[in-house]
């Protein structure tokens, strides 16, 4: 980005786009120009283990999948000789004078997502790691893990190549450390990737492996990381050692490093490691900064963009948001959310424009090809000396006149060439051709745009089919030119052969009801709500109990110290007040039917839509259409059956003493002292994850007690502090501030009595002195657990699975975090995992903005690849309503036969392999098809 | 008595959204690997059943890989 001038609703930037000295329209990314490139360049990808070419890809899953020449590098770009790329390219994609553009954008939002950069530990090189190669940092490690990568995923030592017998991972390298690089924060990420390491390299190396992680605190607060911790010190004898480490010096005799620590048990311990891997901490970084410069955004101490709690994504300037490791150092599934949110948040303020930019394509009118002999036209494609290098091209050519159905056959250059496109339309028109097959690459990437030259030229797209000959013949068959082109023939008889069986398809459209339902009146389910209706959608709020706010209308403040009373109350006036959401207290969901974009779904509630109070009233019954379901549905705080609570007024749970703090209790100045235990009811065997927030939520109560009365003592009993993140720096100031923070081993006893004098007695063992500790606190805090509604009947309703913590589950951890298994249910807030009220309020935001793709749609179109069935071989058995993973199958009890229903339906196919009758017909692949796919292959 | 060595024909099942796709990157990523094997693409895995595994059979394939 160049510059940016105006403001929110009205921005004028101006982009640089870089030259490529490559034109990507011409590009076939064959690699012919890096196989000629004579420049070598260490390989960033491979942090350097390996080399590439100065004209490369950066990966091999690179989309767009073109390659780039590297200016910095290019011999002839930077001494004026060579060319050799230019010389070599079948494609004459080179393009030595292309040169920098100016793109001038005009738009109303802006989003920045510049991410961030992994801590360099050769900056204050304490461990050497510039000259020993067996030291390695955490992302050269998993570049050393990978298959694609500098040893082919074998894990070697990158020294003498020697597998390696013992590996050490020490934490927080460049993270809570203020001394050698100021980065006082904690990087979120590193702990958990060193668990996954950890594990992977076990795997890797057959079992005798030995690894063992460094740690101050191991933080695997994430949804599910906790479980997998434990399986990496239970099922994969990962050891895990409580120790700082500065420093791993050579041992000259046996060329391993030395790790220096001190035991559990306190005696000093001498080991070598075969290797050393670094967990290095992630930092913003200087382009960053200049890009907030040029933008005009706030950045705090550490370089990060400054935001509020309760706007995650909102920069200091309004109408530019921010998402990803820019705002703090985050892990994929928390920047994925972050992202949808920043979306979210723009798409709220731009509702206005929606659709205004959007042009309609002309389609020519489908040709109706039922009932016709079939007219297949076969294109075979050399992609330059990709295909026609190793495969006998005309041979191919020559074979497919011949096959049964085929008319024509023509050969192309390059068949994804705009001129190619053009000209196969163009044959399709004269020879009158009603199906094709193109003998080219993978329809992965390219039936689509086949699939539209056969729409151009008025022919249904189910009508195609294709042979993948380059990635799954030329390339994979070098050394074998004639045994490929042998595959070569067969792979265009049995796509001739089942093109011979295609039928037309259409892609089934349904309308959508332009409302949203979400269940949870908390923080989560109203800003959910308010998002959506700040996009001009009306969404339906229903709260179980008798008002707004959720376990939120208990809290203190942030960890920043944001008041979080002031703006839950701000957020139930602007949602009770807004007439695109209509409100039902005391409500539950009764029924629930229909799909994506048509849902319906009954509730029970007793009181009046949008009364925004509870009318008292007796109970009704209303039933709800709507395009998307939000679950937000919370969760509770788990009240202890032990240590006294409940039963001695000093023993409170975190949101107890958080009410009180918003309350101003005076009781509490008059305390001298309190102790706060961590993990009550989390990280044990019935309740085996992490709840998150509440080492920070006792951080902050712990300084809300020292500010109200500094000669306070007050103790944190904990396992790991988990204050992530930015948190960070609330932890050092409490510890500065005088709290007294105290590892204990659960192990061992943990008691809570009254003593015969009235005192309250907490009674533990202290980790470090392994001494048996007592004390008599005036106010003991329990920082318990966030605990779910196990066996939630919306899990049922909306065909939504839980875990075995009884947390909704998400369609995929880090693809799709808010999204749920069944489409247009999203999830947001508690019900999902714990966390703290910024991070609901951003998956609130990522939730709606989900939502919306829906609901700004007129209709949503479904695929033509899905099931149908054919009701006279249904014998009613239901066997595929068992198999479907979606649902999507019914059984008419009046037909006694079964339906699919074609919105739900991914086309999978997993009940036409299961009927014992092939009465359900995977349109697109049907049996017939794939025998006859079959036969071909194997008659040659 | 000769003796020809034997290079069974073989039908590999591949999913659409995984092992047809590990088959394409490993033509990107140029792995060799002996040309007796026929593709065939399918949505998914759990569609392959009996009969198309038995019907490859019958048709004369050495060997059928289903892969998802």
């Amino acid at each position: 980005m160049d510059r940016i001038d105006g403001e929110e609703g009205n921005f004028e930037v101006s982009v640089i786009q870089h030259p490529r000295y490559v034109d990507m329209d011409k590009c076939i990314a064959c690699g012919l120009c890096a196989e000629k490139c004579p420049k070598k360049v260490p390989d960033e990808y491979d942090e350097g283990l390996v080399k590439r070419k100065a004209v490369y890809v950066q990966y091999d899953q690179a989309v767009p999948l073109k390659y780039a020449i590297d200016a910095e590098h290019c011999i002839y770009l930077t001494k004026g000789k060579c060319r050799a790329c230019e010389k070599f390219c079948p494609a004459d994609a080179i393009n030595f004078n292309d040169a920098a553009k100016k793109i001038a954008v005009n738009v109303g939002a802006v989003i920045v997502a510049p991410g961030g950069e992994t801590y360099d530990p050769g900056t204050s090189d304490t461990f050497e790691y510039k000259k020993y190669p067996n030291i390695v940092t955490s992302i050269e490690f998993e570049r050393i893990l990978s298959a694609s990568g500098p040893f082919g995923g074998h894990l070697v030592r990158p020294l003498d190549k020697k597998e390696p017998k013992k590996i050490a991972w020490v934490q927080c390298v460049g993270s809570r450390d203020e001394n050698h690089c100021g980065n006082g924060y904690c990087s979120s990420v590193c702990c958990t990737y060193a668990v996954k390491e950890a594990m992977l390299a076990k795997e890797h190396s057959g079992g005798d492996l030995d690894t063992a992680i460094f740690y101050i605190d191991i933080r695997t607060n994430g949804k599910d990381f906790e479980q997998y911790y434990n399986r990496a010190k239970d099922e994969f004898n990962v050891r895990f050692i409580k120790s700082k480490i500065i420093s791993a010096p050579l041992v000259k005799e046996t060329g391993k490093h030395l790790i220096s620590y001190v035991s559990e048990s306190g005696k000093r311990i001498n080991e070598e490691f075969d290797m050393v891997v670094l967990s290095v901490g992630l930092k913003a970084t200087k382009e960053s900064a200049e890009l907030a410069q040029k933008i005009g955004i706030d950045l705090d101490k550490y370089g990060y963009a400054v935001t509020h709690s309760f706007e995650p994504v909102c920069t200091s300037k309004p109408g530019i948001y921010v998402c990803g490791a820019f705002q703090a150092p985050k892990d994929i599934p928390s920047s994925v959310i972050d992202a949808s949110a920043a979306a979210g948040m723009a798409a709220s303020k731009l509702s206005k424009a929606r659709w205004s930019m959007t042009k309609t394509k002309d389609i020519p009118k489908e040709q109706d090809v039922r009932g016709q002999s079939p007219r297949i036209g076969v294109f075979v494609c050399c992609c330059g000396t990709n295909i026609a290098g190793v495969v006998d091209v005309p041979a191919v050519v020559e074979y497919a006149k011949g096959l049964p159905g085929v008319v024509y056959v023509e050969q192309n250059m390059f068949s994804c060439s705009q001129d190619t496109q053009d000209k196969i339309a163009q044959s399709i028109k004269e020879q009158r051709l009603n199906r094709a097959v193109v003998a080219a690459c993978t329809p992965k990437t390219h039936e689509p745009l086949f699939q539209e030259t056969l729409i151009n030229a008025g022919i249904n797209k189910y009508l195609f089919e294709m042979a993948n000959i380059r990635n799954q013949c030329s390339w994979v068959h070098k050394d074998a030119p004639e045994l490929a082109t042998q595959k070569a023939m067969d792979m265009v008889e049995m796509a001739v052969a089942k093109a011979k069986l295609l039928e037309p398809l259409s892609d089934p459209v349904f309308e959508v009801k332009h409302a949203a339902l979400v269940i949870g009146g908390g923080v989560a389910g109203m800003e959910a709500a308010k998002n959506l209706a700040e996009q001009g959608f009306h969404s339906y709020l229903v709260e179980k109990t008798d008002s707004l706010g959720g376990q939120a209308r208990h809290l203190f403040q942030t960890w920043r110290g944001e008041p979080i009373q002031k703006y839950v109350s701000g957020l139930i006036e602007t949602v009770s007040a807004n007439k695109n959401i209509d409100i039902f207290f005391n409500a539950s969901v009764k029924e629930v039917e229909g799909f994506v974009g048509n849902f319906k779904t009954t509730i029970s509630h007793n009181s009046g839509q949008n009364s925004g109070q509870n009318s008292g009233q007796t109970e009704k019954t209303s039933t709800l259409e709507h395009g998307v379901t939000i679950i937000a549905a919370g969760a509770a705080e788990f009240e202890s059956k032990q240590y006294l609570y409940g039963k001695d007024p000093r023993v409170l749970t975190g949101l107890d003493l958080q009410q009180r703090l918003t309350d101003n209790d005076s009781g509490l100045t008059r305390l001298n002292s309190a102790v706060f235990v961590q993990c009550v009811g989390s990280r044990i065997p019935e309740r085996p994850y992490c709840s998150k927030l509440c080492c920070t939520q006792s951080i902050t109560s712990a300084l809300a007690l020292k500010t109200r009365k500094p000669e306070m003592d007050v103790f944190v009993l904990y396992r790991d502090m988990r204050p992530y993140g930015l948190r960070e720096d609330v932890y050092r100031k409490a510890r500065v501030a005088g709290v007294v923070f105290i590892r204990f081993n659960p192990e061992n006893e943990f008691t809570v009595e009254t003593d015969d004098a009235g005192l309250l007695c907490v009674t533990f063992t202290d980790s470090v002195l392994s001494h048996q500790m007592r004390i008599n606190p005036d106010l003991l805090v329990l920082a318990s657990a966030v605990v779910p509604e196990k066996e939630n009947p919306l899990a049922q309703m909306y065909k939504i699975p839980q875990s075995a913590d009884g947390f909704f589950m998400e369609a995929h951890v880090k693809l799709q975090p808010v999204d749920c298994a069944t489409s247009g249910v999203f999830i947001c807030g508690l019900a999902h995992a714990p966390k703290p009220v910024d991070e609901s309020i951003t998956q609130a935001h990522a939730a709606a903005a989900r939502a919306a793709t829906v609901l700004a749609m007129e209709n949503i179109k479904g695929e033509g690849i899905i099931s149908r069935i054919d009701p006279r071989f249904c014998s009613g058995c239901l066997g595929c309503i068992n198999v479907c993973p979606y649902g999507a199958i019914s059984f008419d009890s009046e037909k006694k036969v079964v339906e699919v229903n074609p919105a739900l339906c991914k086309g999978c196919g997993a009940c036409a392999a299961a009927c014992p009758s092939e009465a359900p017909i995977l349109m697109g692949f049907t049996n017939h098809q794939l025998y006859a796919q079959i036969n071909s292959a194997l008659t040659a | 008595m000769q003796t020809e060595e034997f290079t069974p024909k073989i039908i590999a099942f591949m999913c659409n959204w995984c092992a047809y796709g590990a088959a394409d990157l490993a033509g990107v990523s140029r792995m060799q690997y002996p040309p007796n094997i026929r593709p065939v693409r399918v949505m998914c895995s759990a569609t392959v059943s009996p009969h198309h595994i038995l019907r490859a059979f019958q048709s004369g394939a050495d060997g059928v890989l289903v892969g998802g």
